[in-house]
């Protein structure tokens, strides 16, 4: 079968039709160097973009997620950095220009909550494990981090997994797909830690386990027992600060032996820095109960909460405001075990109704290709504005993660982290065209592997069954 | 004329296979370490010092007494012509785990109960019935559970192998290695060091804690962290116990001491990119001596090891579809054909390996990494026809590895006052028409079995070799 005809077997195939403006453009891209071709000096090399120095966006339609549209405006980029925005912005000489006519351009699309660059997820033999970092187990080449590039994401929250009431320190990277390891590491994001309510932490799935906690109840007692022992060991600290600060002072001749420091515990260091505001908790929750006992325990031991999942937080949108919590939930996951059962698609704009930051994340390699799908979700059952559903997964979640000041919206001297759609971001037949990150293009639909060769590779070839021809 | 098996009429190799076997177990060494030789007219590569073209080497009492041009056997000395071979050191494995029991699936050791490991001074032991955990060991000291069968000895040898390093190939804190030649007489006797360094990886433990990466790495951090302070407690104890607490007693940590200060290395092996980055920012972290063992994606780390320790490069050759990036290789392959290229190319670059880190100027040590003798053998080969010098794939199985290993003062070259460790060769070492003639180890002449040729698998082959063809 030709190419042509199968394009236009796509066409009148209804559904399939997204399909098909894929296949279409990327055919006529064919002449472009592949990304995907092996280098024959490297042949296990990712394809790490050049770094562009001076890049313009012209003729776009820029949504910028802090103040309002511009149709038809330019984004200058210098050294990674947006330098200009407006209507009528002067491209310099030796720009290279991306040609956004008839685009959309976004922010770099932020997940909240993500467990795909890592090698580990969750350190499941104990309750308490605020000692393993998921940044000792990144890893840059999974397959997934390109195809989140080609959703538009740029930034994302890697989180230890639920397993635990107090789980591991988080990661936040950025997709820079292709370079080493160590270049994934967004520079200056607060650090944070996951920590869990609810079925997951009790073991409820496991009738074997003997872990404790086995109940809610036994949750908020760990909890605050593990706070109550690392205020315990932050006072042991400041006794040997004290000591030692005596020590320096006191005569060499008359003095002892320098004290020695206690023992450094890298579990209770991270709760340390917890309860004096260094590392952000967030919290995999689930029901209003516990949500409530989680607020309580925030309070008590001093630090402000970020929620994820909190399904069912528009029960308690006041309180979560006047707590100053933040929240990132799903757009419309529902009932996938008991707790998740009073969840609504209305949650999050009902959030934001009442003054809660809130964002949607996907927790998933798959929805973390589409979060701006979930985002428009937000619109179509919340009622959302435009710009509340587009901060949802930009501006909210930089401010949920504390990273609101390098990038989140498209404004002069944030990252130039920017997703271009080819129509408006949430059309449901819009896609990405080009992912930057730091003005680096990461992602061009252009140099992309096609449809076309997955289905080369597959050997497959449409089947066409139906009376109008249409694939099935 | 004493007998000089070196010398034997060339016979079939049928039969040269059946004698062998009916030989059995038995001990084919000719002499004891009090044995003198001088084996004349051969050329010697001392690898440190050049060739010599035609030279004599002496041996006493298990040591070379003396090398070059113009030595006079001495006339107590068992006169070897070896006209027309070649002698070199013997090589060494520093990757084998030959004489160690077999380790039980889960938790066993059978080294009784021990405490739970890195206690706080003061802290009470937990009361425990429970067996060791196999593989966090840090006190597992190998020289005192070597045992070595003559067999497996004598497969080494048929390799060139006069010595190889014995530790553990799994776990997270696995023992202290020894370094033993391959004597046929219970070569744990003769261990040339011990320790020679803490060895470690990244398995995690079956059913406790660590259970997975994430947690392994915490724990090792956490160890090296409480190793810090036991040492320090220790030191201070040491100075003067009066009027002081005493340290309580905890083999593991004091295993780690010497680490910490930097007295004996830590082996940690790690073979993937980010494996090699993790373990050496271990290294960077607590500031020891950490060689890497594997580096088997050596050639995506080499900026990394060359500011290292020289590694321990494996020739354990892994799959491309086990390599860092191929996800990404995979998934954006063309079609069909493009599989096998893509295939064809990563196998170019895994067998690359060593070549592209000595192009790049890193010096390293080859090593089986767990492979058959005969495994290992080929895999070098393998690695020098795609593009590791001849020469430099010498000096890494000899004096390299000696180095690596802390014991360049006694083995991995041809020099005076050395152990006697040599292979003799018809040819020229890791080429392949050539052929070992018979080993010296510690002084003690041994017969060799001829290899077999490449491809046909042969005695101690891996599992994988393709079949003995049998012609009926």
């Amino acid at each position: 079968m030709t190419i042509p005809n199968f394009t236009r077997h796509l066409a009148l195939a209804g559904r399939h039709a997204i399909a098909l403006a894929a296949a279409s453009v990327t055919l006529q891209a064919q002449a472009a160097p592949a990304a995907g071709q092996a280098g024959a000096a490297e042949p296990l090399a990712l394809p790490a973009p050049a770094a562009g120095t001076l890049v313009a966006i012209t003729n776009a339609n820029i949504m910028t997620a802090s103040h309002g549209n511009i149709m038809g405006g330019t984004i200058l980029i210098r050294n990674g950095k947006i330098a200009e925005i407006g209507a009528n912005v002067t491209v310099p000489a030796g720009a290279q220009v991306i040609d956004g006519r008839g685009k959309w351009v976004t922010p770099g699309i932020i997940d909240a909550h993500s467990h795909s660059a890592n090698e580990g997820i969750n350190e499941g033999s104990q309750s308490v494990t605020a000692e393993v970092r998921m940044e000792d187990v990144l890893r840059q080449d999974g397959i997934s981090l390109y195809r989140q590039l080609a959703g538009g994401t740029t930034t994302v929250n890697i989180l230890h997994g639920s397993a635990n009431t107090i789980g591991g320190q988080n990661a936040i990277i950025k997709l820079r797909f292709g370079l080493p390891v160590d270049s994934l590491k967004f520079a200056g994001a607060p650090p944070g830690i996951k920590f869990a309510l609810g079925e997951n932490v009790r073991r409820t799935s496991n009738a074997q386990s003997t872990r404790y906690p086995r109940s809610r109840q036994g949750v908020e007692d760990l909890l605050r027992e593990s706070f109550i022992g690392a205020q315990e060991y932050q006072r042991e600290w400041d006794a040997y600060a004290t000591t030692k600060a005596a020590w320096d002072k006191a005569s060499a001749r008359t003095r002892g032996p320098a004290p020695i420091a206690p023992r450094k515990d890298l579990e209770k260091d991270a709760l340390v820095e917890v309860m004096q505001g260094k590392r952000l908790v967030y919290w995999h929750s689930y029901r209003a109960d516990e949500i409530l006992m989680a607020l309580r325990i925030s309070k008590e031991f001093g630090f402000k909460p970020n929620f994820t999942h909190i399904l069912e937080g528009y029960k308690l949108a006041d309180e979560l405001a006047a707590a100053g919590a933040t929240a990132s939930t799903f757009a419309d996951m529902w009932g996938y075990k008991l707790e998740a059962w009073d969840a609504i698609p209305h949650n999050a704009a009902l959030m934001a109704e009442r003054g809660v930051n809130v964002t949607i994340n996907s927790d998933s390699d798959e929805r973390a290709r589409r979060l701006y799908q979930e985002a428009a979700k937000a619109m179509r059952f919340g009622g959302a504005s435009e710009e509340t559903a587009l901060r949802m997964i930009t501006l909210n979640a930089a401010i949920q993660m504390g990273i609101e000041k390098q990038t989140g919206s498209i404004d002069v001297g944030k990252d130039a982290d920017i997703a271009i759609f080819n129509g408006h971001p949430f059309a449901p037949a819009s896609r990405v065209d080009m992912t930057l990150i730091d003005g680096r293009v990461f992602f061009d639909r252009n140099t992309a592997p096609t449809l076309e060769w997955l289905m080369q590779l597959m050997r497959i070839r449409p089947r066409i069954t139906s009376e109008d021809g249409g694939l099935r | 004329m004493r007998r000089t098996p070196l010398h034997r009429v060339v016979v079939p190799v049928v039969a040269l296979v059946l004698s062998h076997a009916v030989a059995g177990a038995q001990s084919n060494s000719r002499d004891n370490m009090t044995g003198v030789w001088a084996l004349t007219n051969a050329r010697i590569e001392t690898v440190t010092k050049g060739t010599i073209d035609r030279g004599t080497i002496v041996i006493r009492n298990g040591v070379i007494e003396a090398v070059g041009a113009t030595i006079t056997p001495p006339a107590d000395a068992a006169v070897v012509d070896l006209s027309g071979k070649t002698i070199y050191p013997a090589f060494i494995d520093l990757t084998s785990s030959m004489g160690l029991p077999q380790p039980a699936a889960g938790r066993a050791g059978g080294r009784g109960a021990a405490p739970a490991p890195f206690l706080l001074p003061g802290q009470e032991p937990e009361v425990t019935t429970e067996e060791r955990v196999v593989g966090l060991e840090p006190d597992r000291i190998i020289a005192e559970e070597l045992r070595i069968a003559p067999a497996d000895a004598r497969s080494a040898r048929d390799q060139g192998i006069g010595a190889v390093l014995v530790a553990p190939s799994r776990g997270l804190f696995r023992g202290l290695s020894a370094l033993v030649p391959m004597r046929d007489d219970t070569a744990a006797r003769w261990i040339v060091k011990t320790p020679v360094a803490l060895h470690v990886g990244y398995q995690t433990v079956p059913g406790d804690y660590p259970s997975n990466l994430l947690g392994v790495i915490a724990y090792q951090r956490q160890a090296f962290y409480d190793a810090q302070r036991h040492a320090a407690l220790m030191e201070r104890y040491k100075a003067n116990p009066r009027g002081m607490p005493r340290t309580a007693h905890n083999a593991e940590l004091e295993a780690l001491v010497p680490v910490v200060k930097g007295d004996v290395p830590a082996f940690v092996a790690a073979n993937a990119e980010n494996e090699i980055l993790r373990a050496l920012a271990l290294g960077k972290e607590f500031g020891i001596k950490l060689t890497i063992v594997g580096a088997v994606e050596g050639f995506r780390a080499i900026s990394a090891l060359k500011a290292a320790r020289p590694p321990i490069v494996t020739v354990d050759f892994p799959q491309p579809s086990q390599t860092t990036g191929w996800q990404y290789q995979y998934a954006t392959r063309r079609d069909p054909s493009d599989s096998a290229t893509r295939i064809a190319a990563a196998t170019k670059a895994i067998e690359g390996n060593a070549a592209a880190l000595n192009t790049a100027g890193v010096k390293f040590a080859l090593a089986s990494g767990g492979l058959a003798a005969n495994q290992f053998m080929e895999n070098v080969r393998k690695a020098i026809t795609a593009g590791l010098p001849r020469q430099v794939a010498v000096e890494a199985l000899t004096i390299r590895a000696a180095e690596a290993a802390g014991v360049d003062a006694q083995l991995g070259s041809i020099e005076a006052g050395k152990i006697a460790n040599l292979l003799v060769m018809q040819g020229e070492a890791l080429t392949p028409g050539s052929r070992l003639e018979g080993m010296y180890v510690d002084g003690l002449q041994y017969d060799v079995v001829p290899a077999p040729a490449a491809g046909r698998g042969g005695r101690g082959g891996r599992a994988g070799n393709p079949p003995q063809m049998r012609e009926e």
